[in-house]
């Protein structure tokens, strides 16, 4: 196992490179300029601007620049947030958008996985539809639609809790967490049940069965091990995304988090910003799939064998 | 198995009702409760602010905050935005109307406590003329003799440029031409003085971004000094002891929330958060009406909302076409259906009653001249015409007004019009490049004054972004620059405007005017054209 | 052990079993009946898509318009119809490529392993991380801003998590005992891949196409604010959910009823899904 996760995680450099390398580009090539506003711009300030941001460089040494600044951790000024670096910016959302992905994973994979274990160990009986329909609902509502919605039922009309905020007052973060997660839920159960009930038809479960094993032995010995591979594989990306923050939620609520950064700097063409995210992005990506492949391997030793075998 | 299951279905269900329950028995105060109490404004502020470098920024979220941290020479009236004394007390104009010779109070401090010298000026208008410093507002400045040129570097002495200061309570301006609006300038944040201990300690004269204008490090001379700024979450400003004028000031702080989402502030203004609102959702604006006209304030806008026609693109090149466009759309079915804010339709493109200025030129509603146009340019009842390509940015109020447009169109000349979506930087770069058909646009005034809004059609002007040109319409502009008396100038600019009008490279849509949704605890907040809102005189009473 | 199973009645038996299904079939016949209307929209649509009514505005459902009119005076009826047309293309067409590559890239990715597994996951990390704003509007440069480009947007982002899942199912089923059997009798990989990894995994691909039309579906509004893909006065299912939410409390059905369509064509997918998946199950056809 520490022979694989070494691997992985020497592969993760030449993954890096390549992302930054290719976002590095398409970001210079995009239309639309970061200084551009409504109001047209002196000659000679648009020179100053890209004098002073090394614009005017050819576009490769200017690649070469930015590889040696972020090797030694400098990220570069925000070119929108002038008085600011990436770093800075990046390190100020970190904790809010670290906490609100962690309590939307834990609504997440508590309502996911309960609801779908449930829905599949009585599969076509209420308990697989009801939490079957609050899925599939869940999938219908995305985030724009569900915070508004909550917020105004329970924010606004009951008057239960706070509308906006993060830890401003007590009971504020209820909401986005609550938002953010039962969307993951909805698919999570959706994944889960698929994936156990293709596992309990399984000849190994029907023996066990046959043989008189307790069903509750059956479930937690020996479905959930296979029958949670595909919500695994989707917890990886899943799990960037969560922790990456939510463009959608952090707007509604208003939490100072990154997830805005994403569109915003993009947006802005804010060009060290957009590589900053997207390098916080990718090592998010880079981790937690190792982490997904990790777990998956632990819950099926056929796949690690598997990996061993391969290379 | 099933009861087992149940009793994890009642378990959950308990821990959530327990947890609603709890929540629901959470008593706090709200923002707008205590913040009256305390004398807090709680304010939305749009977008997070960019920077607070007087010198550097260009957006309204930054100069609402730059408004409490600093003052220039002179003030406005928050409500007839005449000219008040700032931090000069008194000053003369020469005769020729050339040079202004402002006498400083000497009372007035920087939020350290040192005295404000002239000097400070001088300093500071010299940063903002520093290329290096990457001021987008640099051409403020032009009016001033020399300024340009110093700008521009075909001048490398700053003694030459007309801002003196002779002693240490005394600046004396030179100007190029009789500039009648030049005082209003002077309240303009590029104009505002900045410490120059502070930016010299932070880092070089012209250097961007340093970190002087952070809590702790910031040093201003306004009502107010800065408190707290944490990223996209506030901005908090508090009362300055050593303000001048501060006997006045009854607002102990303002809190400046960054709320990029129009929905999102209106539910915390609803939730008693916030005490101002930065804007309503269009689609709000009739609720209040309807249900707390108390709270909606509509107050006209020194703007105009417009479409550009590219005039160098067929077949816009031809000014029937474009007058018939421009002819056959119902503004006030606009402002009344679609934009509801109160808006006024927009028959010129100046806006009415700009300083004394109300442009005389008009283009009507017409749709059977319109009609008459396009046949005698060759295209009767829309055959053949082109479907010409409508580019807009992101935005619910554009698209709405694009839609309708397109449709009015379509109704009164049979011809089809597409509209396109464009992210902001991708329609400026199409704009400004000449890369589209028809575009929407506004224009905000930042002073009092018709050519603010009649420069823009200059040829080459870098705000002109419609290829068109008229020798004449220069010419009128130009004379207007250099005459003093403001009746014959207004007269140069109403024949500058009637060219405009008849010619229509642009068609304008409405006035815009600024809709907000104000707490009534809120006092001394002011309608005015410019949306300027001195804070010195705001304060709060609790309902009794 | 191939033969048993040859395709002709491996289908058929699957048919007879899908029929026997109730919901499956219910969900089906909902499916067909969209299609159809978002077909013959242009011929059975009430009112034209652009024609508007400003001095109407909007207006809750009533016998002239159905489901009301949106703040335009446009009739929303229409607008749901028309919608679907470019909803439905899109949710199924851009899914049909995201399944299409992700299902091939996890199968080959999982079922190879080693080296080649390596690169193409990596790939895969690589796609994930990039930025896809940037992207999309580089897109619309490079090409233009047309329907075919849309599909494409959206089928480039949607099947890395397609192929992360079934790469996932696959290197389970590769190490199992019938497939090493056959292995070590010599049937070619892609009758390999073919016979019997795909139809072990195809529970989960069809659960996960599932989830993924719905969220195609709406990833199009967000597209068409980019300026790709549809524009006003054109409409789809996303969009009109999107500018519904605004207007929740002022004009409730015009989030109710573009949700309630979403929500209608999701459940029909999912139980003809379930169906579908229970029918090609390879063990429950050697009951």
């Amino acid at each position: 196992m520490p022979a694989f996760i070494l691997k992985r995680l020497l592969q993760a450099l030449p993954v890096l490179l390549i992302v930054i390398t290719a976002s590095f580009f398409m970001v210079r090539l995009a239309p639309g300029d970061p200084f551009s506003q409504e109001r047209a711009l002196p000659v000679e300030v648009m020179k100053g601007l890209r004098t002073y941001y090394k614009l005017d460089q050819p576009l490769v040494t200017q690649y070469i620049e930015y590889l040696k600044n972020i090797a030694q951790g400098d990220f570069g000024p925000s070119f929108k947030y002038s008085g600011r670096t990436v770093t800075e910016i990046i390190g100020a959302g970190l904790p809010v958008t670290f906490e609100l992905g962690a309590y939307a994973l834990l609504i997440a994979l508590l309502v996911g996985i309960s609801s779908g274990v449930i829905a599949s160990l009585r599969p076509n009986t209420w308990q697989d539809y009801v939490p079957m329909s609050l899925a599939m609902i869940g999938i219908c509502l995305p985030s724009y639609v569900l915070g508004p919605l909550l917020v105004l039922i329970v924010g606004i009309w009951l008057e239960w809790l706070p509308v906006s905020g993060w830890g401003y007052i007590p009971g504020d973060k209820i909401l986005p967490s609550v938002t953010m997660g039962f969307v993951y839920a909805a698919y999570i159960s959706r994944l889960a049940r698929g994936g156990m009930l293709e596992i309990l038809s399984q000849d190994f479960i029907r023996t066990a069965r046959a043989k008189g094993v307790s069903e509750s032995m059956i479930v937690l010995r020996h479905a959930l091990r296979g029958g949670m591979q595909p919500v695994i594989s989707f917890m990886g990306p899943a799990l960037a995304g969560l922790l990456g923050g939510s463009f959608v939620v952090e707007t509604i609520f208003q939490i100072p988090g990154l997830g805005r950064y994403y569109v915003q700097a993009a947006f802005n063409r804010d060009y060290t910003l957009i590589l900053g995210m997207t390098i916080f992005f990718a090592v998010l990506i880079v981790v937690f799939n190792l982490l997904a492949d990790i777990v998956a391997a632990w819950m099926n030793p056929r796949l690690r064998s598997g990996k061993s075998a391969g290379g | 198995m099933s009861d087992s299951n149940h009793k994890i279905v009642n378990r959950l269900l308990t821990a959530l009702f327990v947890l609603l329950a709890s929540a629901c028995s959470l008593n706090y105060e709200s923002n707008v409760e205590s913040g009256n109490r305390d004398q807090i404004l709680h304010l939305g502020n749009g977008d997070e602010p960019q920077e607070l470098d007087p010198h550097i920024t260009t957006g309204i979220p930054e100069f609402h905050i730059q408004h409490a941290l600093f003052e220039g020479l002179v003030a406005k009236h928050p409500k007839t935005m005449a000219i008040e004394p700032g931090v000069a007390e008194t000053w003369e104009v020469s005769e020729d109307l050339k040079r202004y010779t402002l006498h400083l109070r000497h009372d007035a401090r920087w939020s350290n406590g040192d005295p404000i010298k002239a000097g400070d000026f001088v300093y500071s208008w010299k940063r903002a003329l520093t290329p290096a410093l990457g001021n987008l507002y640099a051409y403020m400045f032009y009016p001033i003799q020399n300024a340009q040129e110093y700008f521009e570097g075909k001048l490398d002495d700053f003694n030459l440029v007309g801002v003196h200061a002779p002693d240490e309570y005394t600046l004396v301006v030179d100007l190029k031409a009789p500039t009648p609006y030049f005082l209003q300038l002077l309240d303009h944040h590029s104009y505002f003085p900045v410490h120059p201990p502070t930016i010299e300690k932070f880092g070089a004269f012209g250097e961007r971004g340093t970190r002087w204008t952070r809590p702790g490090n910031f040093i201003g001379n306004g009502p107010f000094t800065l408190k707290e700024w944490k990223l996209n979450r506030i901005l908090i400003v508090e009362k300055s002891p050593t303000y001048w004028d501060a006997a006045r000031v009854r607002l102990k702080e303002i809190h400046f929330y960054p709320i990029p989402n129009g929905s999102t502030e209106e539910r915390m203004f609803r939730a008693g958060q916030l005490h101002i609102t930065e804007r309503v959702p269009l689609e709000k604006i009739n609720v209040y009406k309807r249900e707390n006209p108390a709270a909606l304030s509509i107050s006209p806008y020194l703007g105009t909302y417009f479409y550009r026609f590219n005039t160098t693109h067929k077949p816009l090149d031809d000014k029937r076409i474009r007058m018939a466009l421009a002819l056959s759309i119902n503004r006030e079915q606009i402002v009344e259906r679609v934009t509801k804010g109160g808006q006024i339709p927009a028959y010129n493109f100046t806006p009415p009653d700009t300083n004394g200025y109300t442009p005389r030129a008009r283009i009507s509603y017409d749709i059977d001249r319109a009609r008459a146009l396009l046949a005698e340019a060759g295209y009767p009842e829309g055959r053949d015409f082109p479907a010409l390509e409508l580019i807009y940015n992101t935005d619910e109020g554009h698209r709405s007004v694009a839609i309708a447009l397109q449709e009015m169109w379509k109704q009164a000349l049979n011809i089809n019009i597409r509209l396109s979506n464009n992210d902001w930087k991708v329609y400026l770069d199409r704009e400004s490049h000449l890369d589209y058909e028809l575009s929407r646009a506004g224009w905000i005034g930042d002073y009092l004054d018709p050519t603010n809004f009649l420069d823009l059609f200059v040829t080459n002007g870098g705000n002109n972004r419609t290829g068109w040109s008229n020798q004449r319409y220069d010419e009128l502009l130009n004379q207007a620059g250099m005459t003093g008396d403001q009746t014959a100038r207004y007269e140069l600019l109403q024949e500058a405007e009637a060219i405009l009008m008849e010619e229509v490279p642009v068609a304008p849509v409405y006035t815009y005017t600024r809709v907000r949704l104000i707490d009534p605890t809120v006092r001394g907040w002011e309608d005015n054209i410019l949306d300027q809102h001195p804070y010195k005189y705001v304060h709060l009473e609790a309902a009794e | 052990m191939d033969n048993a199973r040859s395709s002709p009645s491996l289908w058929k038996d699957a048919w007879r079993r899908l029929s026997r299904n109730r919901l499956a079939m219910l969900g089906l016949c909902v499916l067909t009946v969209m299609v159809s209307l978002a077909l013959l929209t242009p011929w059975i649509a009430p009112y034209s898509y652009s024609a508007q009514d400003l001095d109407l505005g909007a207006t809750p459902p009533s016998g002239a318009h159905w489901l009301g009119t949106d703040a335009f005076g446009r009739d929303l009826l229409t607008l749901i119809l028309y919608g679907s047309r470019v909803s439905l293309a899109v949710g199924f067409l851009a899914t049909a490529v995201a399944l299409t590559i992700g299902v091939l890239w996890g199968t080959v990715s999982g079922y190879a392993g080693g080296r080649t597994d390596a690169v193409m996951m990596r790939t895969v990390d690589i796609l994930y991380a990039l930025p896809f704003t940037i992207f999309i509007i580089l897109l619309m440069v490079i090409f233009g801003r047309n329907m075919f480009l849309l599909f494409m947007a959206i089928g480039a982002v949607e099947w890395l998590t397609m192929a992360r899942i079934v790469r996932g199912q696959v290197l389970g089923i590769r190490r199992q005992e019938y497939i090493e059997a056959a292995i070590v009798m010599g049937l070619p990989r892609s009758r390999i891949m073919y016979r019997h990894v795909l139809p072990n995994v195809l529970g989960v691909i069809i659960i996960y196409t599932t989830l993924t039309i719905p969220n195609v579906i709406l990833l199009e509004s967000f597209l068409s604010f980019l300026g790709l893909g549809i524009q006003p006065p054109q409409s789809s299912w996303g969009l009109l959910i999107s500018y519904g939410v605004e207007t929740m409390e002022e004009y409730p059905w015009l989030l109710f009823f573009p949700a309630a369509t979403l929500s209608l064509t999701l459940f029909s997918l999912n139980f003809l899904g379930d169906g579908l998946r229970d029918a090609l199950d390879p063990r429950a056809a050697t009951d």
